[in-house]
């Protein structure tokens, strides 16, 4: 008796061990992981209906544009990055005619992890800058709105022989973000490449809780990775140790994507070099890190209607609706 | 319980928690690979 009750002891033991394990692991990362195809993840993502052309309750800038597109001429197809979606969409709107843009909305899924679809025959795409790229060396759209190129993206076009033209058309902060319980508020670009170099690893070290950082990164060939390795400079983001995943995370992305299309309250911008990231900051120059942000299409595209487009992009015109789609135009 | 079945039930148990396990891992690895870092980041534990 005493024996089959030692037993079952240990075998107690063991399941108990292996729960406490994987609920730990569940608390402390897994719960956190939602894909961003999910349902619980649907909310933060870009609702590209509210950023619709030619639809009364689109949340885009408008203004009454001197250059108007008919339908009989050959359109360009438009194409962007998640973060630009207000900006190409606000063009769409100001300068083509209407019924140039179907859209079919979407489910999320394997195969459209943005769940967004337009119709093959639309004026304007959502493929988002990975995508976005191929589809403008392939010839499958016109225009890209975009962060500037990775080396993978400019190698792509390379290999096809494809010469691209990049105009930059307005400015954006790239931020870092952290939870909103995170006490940290601030941090120096130095400290930043210390962080992401490996050698920063406990937020203690910045003035924050006893805590590892999680550095995390994004996808490879996205906008923000891009401007991130831009940013490293010379020195390479560190290998994480998977240890680090349950640590206090930093992340990066563009302002305008983080304020004005996600607003996830949970989370907030630090300031850099004690400056925090806002149009008047950007403008002025004080907040540190600003890239620029590109039309990008085939040099060999004889689309005419692609200069008088970007033409009238720079134009005071144009630029009003970078800044009216929360951006900061390229003109000091 | 003899020894015999007993050492047939701890390493069924030891087996069907390791192999949960080991699912619990890859699929943690797997979503963290492409989950939304502002989702990642807007959950953690403080």
């Amino acid at each position: 008796m005493k024996r089959t009750f030692r037993q079952i002891g240990i075998l107690l033991l063991i399941v108990i061990a292996f729960a406490a394990f994987n609920g730990g692991l569940y608390a402390l990362l897994t719960c956190r992981l939602a894909n961003n195809f999910s349902g619980a993840n649907r909310a933060q993502m870009v609702d590209v209906g509210r950023y619709l052309p030619h639809e009364p309750t689109s949340e885009l800038a408008r203004i009454e544009s001197s250059l108007k597109f008919t339908a009989e001429e050959e359109l360009p197809v438009l194409d962007g990055a998640a973060a630009l979606l207000p900006v190409y969409a606000a063009v769409v709107d100001a300068v083509y005619p209407e019924g140039s843009v179907t859209y079919e909305g979407g489910t999320f899924s394997d195969d459209n992890y943005y769940g967004e679809n337009f119709a093959p025959d639309s004026k304007m795409q959502y493929r988002n800058t990975v995508r976005g790229y191929t589809a403008v060396v392939d010839g499958d759209a016109d225009v890209l709105f975009c962060a500037a190129p990775s080396a993978a993206q400019r190698q792509y076009a390379a290999e096809r022989g494809v010469e691209l033209v990049y105009v930059p058309i307005g400015r954006e902060a790239f931020v870092f973000f952290v939870n909103e319980n995170n006490p940290v508020d601030s941090l120096t670009v130095s400290q930043i490449r210390d962080i992401y170099g490996g050698e920063i690893t406990n937020w203690a070290q910045v003035g924050g809780a006893n805590r590892l950082i999680n550095p995390v990164t994004r996808l490879e060939g996205s906008g923000s990775q891009t401007m991130m390795e831009a940013f490293m400079g010379e020195r390479e983001i560190a290998r994480k140790s998977p240890l680090l995943l349950g640590g206090a995370a930093i992340g990066f992305s563009f302002r305008y994507y983080m304020d004005g299309m996600v607003e996830n309250g949970a989370v907030k911008m630090l300031a850099v070099n004690g400056v925090y990231p806002d149009a008047q900051s950007i403008r002025s120059g004080a907040y540190p890190i600003v890239a620029e942000f590109y039309a990008v299409w085939r040099a060999d595209n004889d689309n005419e209607n692609i200069p008088r487009l970007i033409e009238w992009l720079l134009s005071p015109e144009g630029q009003q609706i970078i800044e009216g789609s929360g951006y900061v135009s390229i003109h000091p | 319980m003899t020894n015999k079945r007993f050492y047939a039930v701890l390493f069924s148990v030891l087996a069907l928690c390791l192999i949960a396990t080991a699912a619990h891992l890859i699929w943690a690895v797997y979503a963290y690979q492409h989950c939304s870092i502002i989702y990642f980041i807007g959950r953690e534990l403080w």
